[in-house]
């Protein structure tokens, strides 16, 4: 059985996996309403959105002997430019007739290019566009897990909270309108808090992947239940328990960590589909 | 009689366009509270975009609409959902509950009461436990409709609640309409249905963008009012301007 211990004897093994784990609730959590809003590509959007952010914010902070960048100016710069990518959809949406896919397609193109552009007046910076790609879930460290534990149970408290009103906005925002609630508001603090799933997600497993932890175990949950709420739990536990299968697979097989817990998750739902009441 | 009621919906000039197109030319009514009333006209006539001024909606670019009351139960024409959505037939008839309960209050006796109320008065008890999703158009339609009941509304917004039931559904539905206007409610439903407008109605509005006619049917059930409504509706596809006139039901 060393297979399955040996991996976790490393202590930022153990540390990935209880960052990764925390990340997966969030998302496993807020990824619920990007399926069941059909905000996936908004989601991807919003995950390659926070490039430009992340590279100011590293130009800025990481010096030019090449030391390392600040933490906290990372997350703020990511979070601030997946607001501006949020905060641009939204404008272009009420400002014209274009389909959402479609302004949320040309505000994320618009900031991959933005990033990419800051990235090559950047030295250095290229090592670090890997880690923000793929992620560096290995590399994470002690502030950044209690951070990412936190803002875990925020969120979690959070959707329990606006259970309510983000229920009515995703079965019908028509007659969430008519029950008097602030739609577009509702709207926004959806996109804020997949915002907040992807700045925390993508340090673990890359602003590619974060993608896979948003979808892949509420699709998953999706197939196996039909009451919210067990949707939530159920989805944010697969995602949870990809980070350690991943990392075990990882280190036996060698593999990518970050892409590793995806794949895991991904399989989830493979794994679900092929249950019978899953069929249409 | 000079005592002054106020209307449950009034509209006073209102007018709604969407981009250029109007939608809504100079709208003027007033709608007695408990009354139900049909909205009749061809497709485009602005039936739907009448319900989404009342309800905040649609922008009026002039005139307005106004409800005596904030309590409105709005039944969309169509609800695109996901067969997949994670939500019960008793989650969706809780759901009309939560208008009064805001985002934390307790679901309580008076809640369950309404609930358990609206299931029997669409008889879809035995739905309860069933994925929404996974209902025909007609279960949906009874389901959407015991949410609205369950809201315990003062003023109902039906759109197009008919489309696709069978006879008796469709007279189970009137019925319950009438028992909420017997208790004081205000209904509005939108339909393409001469036949029951002109039959099961207290109101008919006729509306081709214009308001065409307004009042009880035996005033506004005319021939003139009737190709009026219908008449010179234009149906544009793409460029393509198509007349639609001739295709309507049998209105003469």
């Amino acid at each position: 059985m060393d297979w399955l211990v040996d991996p976790f004897q490393a202590e930022f093994v153990r540390t990935g996996a209880l960052a990764a784990a925390a990340v997966g609730v969030i998302c496993g959590v807020v990824g619920s309403y990007v399926i069941l809003r059909g905000m996936a590509l908004m989601a991807d959007s919003l995950a390659h959105g926070v490039l430009p952010g992340v590279a100011i914010a590293f130009a800025l902070t990481a010096g030019a002997a090449g030391s390392e960048p600040n933490d906290a100016a990372l997350w703020l710069g990511a979070l601030a430019a997946g607001l501006v990518t949020a905060g641009g959809t939204s404008l272009i949406l009420r400002r014209s007739r274009v389909r959402e896919e479609t302004a949320a397609a040309v505000v994320f193109v618009l900031m991959l290019a933005l990033g990419v552009a800051i990235v090559s007046r950047v030295q250095g910076y290229s090592v670090d566009l890997t880690s923000f790609l793929f992620g560096d879930v290995l590399g994470v460290t002690d502030t950044e897990v209690l951070v990412s534990c936190i803002f875990a149970v925020a969120i979690v408290a959070l959707v329990a909270a606006l259970y309510r009103p983000f229920l009515l906005l995703s079965f019908d925002p028509q007659r969430a309108a008519a029950l008097g609630l602030p739609v577009e508001r509702l709207h926004l603090a959806m996109l804020v808090l997949v915002t907040l799933a992807v700045v925390i997600g993508f340090r673990v497993v890359g602003a590619l992947l974060v993608l896979g932890l948003l979808i892949a175990p509420p699709a998953t949950a999706a197939l196996l239940t039909k009451r919210l709420p067990t949707m939530m739990a159920l989805s944010a536990s697969i995602a949870a328990a990809s980070a350690p299968l991943g990392l075990l697979l990882s280190w036996n097989l060698d593999l990518a960590a970050g892409a590793s817990i995806v794949l895991v998750a991904v399989s989830s739902f493979v794994l679900a589909l092929a249950l019978p009441r899953a069929r249409a | 009689m000079t005592e002054a009621v106020a209307p449950a919906v009034a509209a006073r000039g209102l007018t709604v366009r969407y981009g250029r197109e109007p939608a809504l030319l100079d709208v003027s009514f007033e709608v007695p509270a408990g009354a139900t009333v049909a909205l009749l006209g061809p497709n485009g006539a602005g039936k739907t975009t009448l319900f989404r001024a009342a309800i905040g909606l649609a922008r009026a670019e002039a005139g307005s609409i106004s409800l005596a009351s904030r309590r409105i139960a709005f039944v969309p024409q169509r609800l695109e959902i996901e067969p997949s959505f994670p939500v019960t037939v008793a989650d969706v008839v809780r759901m009309g509950r939560y208008g009064d309960l805001g985002w934390l209050g307790r679901f309580g006796d008076r809640d369950r009461e309404l609930v358990e109320g609206a299931l029997g008065e669409l008889g879809i008890e035995h739905l309860v436990g069933r994925r929404f999703g996974d209902l025909c158009g007609g279960e949906r339609q009874r389901a959407l409709l015991a949410q609205a009941s369950a809201q315990d509304a003062d003023i109902f917004l039906l759109d197009e609640p008919f489309a696709g039931l069978d006879a008796p559904t469709h007279a189970a539905m009137q019925g319950l309409f009438e028992q909420w206007r017997d208790r004081g409610r205000t209904v509005l439903v939108a339909t393409h249905d001469l036949e029951s407008a002109g039959r099961d109605f207290d109101l008919v509005l006729c509306l081709n963008q214009k308001l065409v006619a307004f009042g009880p049917p035996s005033e506004t059930f005319t021939e003139e009012v009737i190709s009026r409504t219908f008449a010179g509706h234009v149906l544009r596809v793409g460029s393509l301007l198509v007349d639609t006139a001739h295709h309507h039901h049998g209105a003469g």
